[in-house]
């Protein structure tokens, strides 16, 4: 195991796989940052349910973009241009979730109530990493993706609260997002998992990340009274 | 010292412009929630501001 921690500098010395899956998770990881955005700006910016909400999905947007841009910095840095991400189109980002559209409020809800937390987990993984300047931007970015999982929590309760037709409407949100958020994880048996570990870049495994998530959720989850989803339903990355 | 890719400066600059001028918009119309028109006014701000980092012309961004 490497437990040593480098900085910009010592970065040339390190092992050529050290490097590849440093690069790897450093876009992977602003991919997701600016996928946020490209599923919900769109459609949610005019229809969020009132000005408020608007001008909160456009400061959550502009977060995610200081989030891609503090990371692309990082991967810069050590020569990976991750600027290509910011043109991709939805059905080609790295990871299925941000594949599509959010078309609902209650989506754009249940996403950030779900999605955004398995994005904190992402993030958590980096707490402690090998890589020092990766470590040092988390502070802010955690911080800011709490408040995304807060609203969005809010906001799929007052939909939960507001009488059948929204608890419905969370349900099948919920139902839709949950298992996407633990695919988010990726394979139990991912030898790329073991490798990050052994590099100190990450410090779960897939399924224990996965396992630590549905046990916050669930509870959460029963009681906002809403029912846990089939955790194996769905599921492509098991 | 790894060799930086190229435009990570210019592109991190201007991204940091960006979000300035996205959290301006936003405190302008959240500090005057009760005014529809002000309110109204930031929100078309930011959508514009908005649509040019969704379209992610970068190459323009930065000539």
């Amino acid at each position: 195991m490497f437990t040593d921690k480098i900085e910009l500098k010592d970065f040339d010395k390190m092992a050529p796989e050290y490097k590849d899956l440093l690069g790897h998770v450093l876009t992977i990881q602003a991919d997701c940052e600016i996928g946020g955005p490209h599923l919900y700006v769109e459609t949610m910016l005019p229809a969020a349910p009132t000005k408020l909400d608007q001008l909160i999905v456009a400061r959550t947007a502009a977060e995610e973009i200081d989030h891609f841009r503090k990371v692309a910095r990082v991967a810069g840095d050590i020569g990976v241009d991750v600027s290509f991400v910011l043109s991709q189109p939805n059905q080609q980002r790295f990871v299925d979730t941000f594949r599509g559209l959010i078309t609902t409020w209650e989506d754009n809800a249940v996403f950030g109530f779900l999605i955004d937390r398995v994005g904190r987990y992402q993030l958590e993984e980096f707490y402690d990493c090998s890589y020092l300047p990766l470590q040092r931007i988390l502070p802010d970015i955690v911080t800011e993706e709490l408040g995304h999982i807060e609203y969005g929590y809010n906001k799929t309760l007052e939909l939960v609260q507001s009488g059948d037709e929204g608890k419905e409407k969370a349900q099948k949100a919920v139902d839709y997002w949950y298992v996407r958020a633990l695919d988010m994880f990726g394979h139990t048996s991912s030898k790329r998992s073991e490798r990050y570990r052994y590099w100190g870049l990450k410090w779960r495994s897939n399924e224990q990340a996965r396992q630590d998530y549905m046990n916050e959720v669930g509870p959460i989850l029963v009681q906002m009274g809403l029912k846990i989803p089939d955790p194996n339903k769905g599921r492509h990355y098991m | 010292m790894p060799q930086t890719a190229a435009n990570t400066r210019q592109l991190d600059e201007h991204l940091l412009e960006v979000v300035r001028a996205l959290h301006g918009a936003v405190k302008q119309g959240v500090s005057h929630k009760d005014d529809s028109k002000i309110m109204a006014t930031a929100i078309q701000g930011c959508k514009e501001i908005l649509d040019v980092i969704m379209e992610g012309n970068v190459q323009e961004w930065l000539n």
